[in-house]
């Protein structure tokens, strides 16, 4: 990855974190991606912990270390700590996650391996456990935070580490 | 065969979540007209996205016209004739994103930039995002494609 941004913003900055990055170029669209995001977190039957577990196993198998670095403060406040955040990675399988955190990271998983080849165990499982609605809110959640992370990782510019930082919803 | 949804077309299976499909259709509907990017150039891409994750659905819709002969030739864009550099810097770009975006390296991005600036390399990234999504989705969501024929060589 290059760590020399690929694109530059030369706007005088306004404070916030995203319109100040080289995402702030197409503010036609940016107005639109930062809606969708709030949307995603606020009008969907999953809740902000839930929604967490999905976009940092997706941060992790994208390596987006920005993406990895940040905690959303909903998250936190439903239940999303430190602590089980670390279950989200290798072991998983194993760790003391819910069931249904299991399977939003096992459904994060399928959609970068294989979206087209669900195995059946894992696509009954997902109907056993999740409600309609919160199928295609968790589907999408996959979805929008992969083209954010990759985004990101295309733009270049990535740190190898950085340190966690929490942050309130952008608008 | 088991699926995750019950819908067979991508704006029935949004319509469970109303709120978040508008913002999506919103953002689609920018995508779509802004002035970075021209929209036959992000046509191009979203075909090729489709080619490569053999995605019958998102092969056979068409969001933009193309010029003629560009649609049937996607598959060997490299070497047929129709496609000019600014598109070949565009597809190279998108073949590397959908297989590794950690992949991508500054001369895939530097030759979109040759074309397009900072901002049309910002605008093909925002765009692939959203239209790589929504061709994973279509797969793992198993909608039914229309019986158009439409080619899905990679």
């Amino acid at each position: 990855m290059s760590r020399q941004p690929r694109a530059i913003n030369p706007k005088e900055p306004t404070g916030s974190m995203i319109r100040d990055s080289a995402l702030g170029l197409v503010p036609e669209t940016l107005d639109h991606y930062l809606r969708l995001n709030r949307a995603i977190w606020e009008d969907g039957p999953l809740g902000p912990a839930e929604i967490e577990v999905a976009r940092l196993r997706n941060a992790r198998t994208v390596n987006c270390v920005f993406c990895k670095s940040v905690r959303y403060a909903i998250a936190k406040a439903d239940g999303l700590d430190e602590e089980r955040v670390a279950m989200i990675g290798d072991n998983y399988e194993t760790s003391s996650l819910s069931e249904r955190e299991k399977l939003i990271i096992a459904f994060t998983d399928q959609y970068y391996r294989d979206p087209g080849d669900l195995a059946d165990t894992l696509k009954a499982d997902l109907l056993r456990v999740f409600a309609a609605d919160e199928l295609v809110h968790l589907s999408i959640v996959v979805a929008h935070f992969s083209g954010f992370s990759r985004c990101a990782v295309s733009l270049g510019g990535m740190p190898d580490d950085l340190p966690l930082i929490e942050m309130s919803l952008p608008s | 065969m088991i699926r995750l949804v019950e819908e067979n077309d991508r704006q029935a299976v949004m319509a469970k979540l109303p709120d978040i499909a508008k913002r999506y259709r919103e953002l689609e509907r920018a995508l779509w007209r802004q002035e970075h990017l021209p929209a036959h150039v992000l046509e191009l891409c979203r075909l090729r996205l489709a080619q490569l994750h053999r995605c019958t659905i998102e092969l056979e819709r068409s969001e933009s016209d193309l010029p003629e002969g560009k649609r049937a030739a996607l598959s060997r864009w490299e070497s047929a004739a129709q496609y000019s550099a600014a598109e070949r810097a565009c597809l190279a770009f998108t073949e590397v994103y959908a297989m590794d975006t950690r992949a991508l390296s500054d001369a895939h991005a530097d030759a979109v930039k040759q074309h397009f600036g900072d901002a049309g390399l910002v605008m093909l990234v925002e765009a692939l995002g959203m239209l790589d999504g929504m061709t994973r989705l279509c797969l793992l969501w198993q909608l039914a494609p229309q019986a158009t024929g439409a080619e899905v060589t990679a």
